[in-house]
């Protein structure tokens, strides 16, 4: 197993250099006017991030709103009692609720957890585990729908939150398997 | 959906705010008006025309919980500054100083700019050369905390939303014009027939041999490999082709919820990066849960999609659904969208 987490780290390390260094090579062996060819494409860049930003700012305000307003702490008493009930640590529950809405809120949590219950406590493991498996929902969607100006998501939403929901009780349950 | 849950974060954010600082109000958690009792120790001695000198503040603990009903209990000892102004003497703790609870909060709402809690002294009888004194220190009043806490926050988050946008104006740039590239010279076609009938399966609507699928299979694999800053272009790209293949401007196709609904749950294989300079070596030991509970969560991303996609209200929303009439057939309607 140490052999196959090696192997993709080096996979890992390689794949990128390998892309943007083979790509024009090959366009060279193609004979295709790579520079021209390049440009071209690059010149989307700009009008691509012009677009995100209305669904970003939509989506990151509200966000931003909601932490500050203290409503976490609100949400976690109430979900305290019913997520104990099968077997979800209260401690973990504010990762589980921020990861959907933001990347570097749910790293600021496993940075305090760390400090307040040390790097090899098993809630530390669940909520880092938490923060590995899954995206921040919300962002991506704003991103990814904003490129192309979709703002009819359909089922996009359910579906990603379903996934994280998911995954936090899959976290706990699976660091209670290996460490627990 | 998302109609719902942002209206949602928006009104809740208020309600919670107001009733926090209604909470406030009524316990009085700030002791508005009343002032904090202190004991100031002046290393070189009083002296009264100085209009600023050093003090050290004292801030009794057993006390300090009584007047502000709290468990927190605030250091042994302050660094701070008498300034001598024309409405009476203000004290001035050092920046930054690390104060309990409720005077933290009380500093950053009444000197949120030079992070000095600062507050005017009362009922010191001081004389030339006396070396201790104490009395009191009358903050400024504290209200309206956390409805002032959401609006700064909105400014803020609408502020840091641009910056992340135009942060990812090279990176989009540069896999633009590579992918352009792979276009051109044909790798992208090779990747895609090797690909394809991996894929395929999941996203039934789009033609055989259509440009989206590279897009799809790059951006995955960038997911996998924890290249976060790559994933997020070829991602978009990937939208871009899907887009392609859209008849409304507007709406959501199946491929691309799938897609998004993969992304969100995000197989990563190797662990991103902000995880790993928070954990450091740590990371080491939650390969596999995170690398089980990925994969876990990918195929609940993809089976939730599927189902999700066969209810009627998104069936009927669905923009390449055959005909606008008549139900649409049974499972995907697979449609070979026109150019």
């Amino acid at each position: 197993m140490e052999i196959l987490r090696l192997i993709i780290d080096y996979v890992s390390a390689f794949v990128l250099p390998t892309i943007i260094v083979g790509f024009p090579l090959y366009g060279l062996y193609k004979k295709v006017p790579v520079y021209e060819v390049f440009v071209e494409g690059a010149k989307e860049g700009f009008n691509v991030a012009v677009m995100i930003i209305p669904y970003l700012i939509a989506i990151l305000f509200a966000i931003g709103m909601f932490r500050a307003s203290g409503a976490l702490d609100f949400m976690m008493e109430g979900l305290r009692p019913v997520l104990a009930l099968i077997g979800i640590p209260a401690e973990v529950i504010p990762m589980g609720i921020i990861r959907p809405l933001t990347g570097s809120g749910s790293a600021a949590i496993v940075l305090d957890m760390i400090g307040e219950f040390g790097e090899d406590s098993i809630l530390v493991k669940m909520a880092a585990t938490m923060f590995g498996s899954t995206e921040t929902t919300f962002y991506v969607i704003a991103v990814y729908f904003g490129a192309v100006n979709v703002k009819k998501t359909r089922h996009a939403v359910p579906a990603g939150l379903l996934a994280d929901f998911f995954a936090m009780f899959a976290a706990v349950y699976v660091v209670i398997l290996l460490f627990g | 959906m998302l109609n719902y849950i942002w209206g949602g974060l928006i009104i809740f954010s208020l309600v919670f705010a107001l009733v926090y600082d209604i909470r406030d109000f009524a316990t009085d958690t700030y002791r508005n008006g009343q002032p904090l009792p202190v004991t100031m120790t002046f290393p070189d001695g009083y002296q009264a025309g100085e209009r600023r000198q050093n003090v050290e503040v004292r801030l009794d603990p057993e006390g300090y919980g009584v007047f502000y009903g709290t468990n927190e209990r605030p250091a042994a000892v302050y660094d701070g500054v008498l300034i001598q102004t024309a409405d009476g003497r203000q004290l001035r703790f050092a920046e930054d100083a690390s104060v309990p609870e409720p005077l933290a909060t009380i500093r950053s709402f009444t000197s949120s700019r030079d992070n000095d809690l600062r507050g005017t002294v009362g009922g010191f009888a001081v004389q030339p050369g006396i070396s201790q004194a104490s009395g009191t220190v009358l903050f400024n009043p504290v209200r309206w905390v956390k409805l002032n806490a959401i609006a700064g926050a909105a400014l803020d988050f609408a502020e840091t939303a641009v910056t992340i946008a135009l942060s990812l104006i090279g990176g989009i740039a540069l896999w633009m014009g590579l992918l352009q590239i792979a276009g051109a010279s044909g790798i992208l076609y090779a990747l895609i027939r090797v690909t394809q009938p991996l894929i395929r399966p999941l996203f039934p609507e789009i033609p055989k041999d259509h440009p989206a699928f590279g897009m799809i299979v790059l951006n995955l694999t960038a997911n996998m490999l924890g290249l976060g800053n790559a994933a997020t272009p070829l991602g978009i790209k990937a939208m871009q082709e899907l887009q392609t293949l859209n008849t409304t401007e507007d709406t959501a196709t199946n491929p691309m919820v799938m897609l998004l609904a993969m992304n969100t749950a995000s197989v990563q294989i190797v662990p991103p990066v902000l995880l790993v300079a928070i954990m450091g070596l740590q990371i080491n030991q939650l390969f596999f849960s995170i690398l089980i509970t990925t994969t876990l969560s990918l195929i609940v991303a993809i089976v939730s999609t599927k189902l999700l996609g066969r209810l009627k209200r998104y069936r009927d929303t669905d923009p390449n659904r055959p005909s606008q009439n008549e139900p649409a057939s049974e499972g995907n309607p697979s449609t070979e969208a026109p150019e």
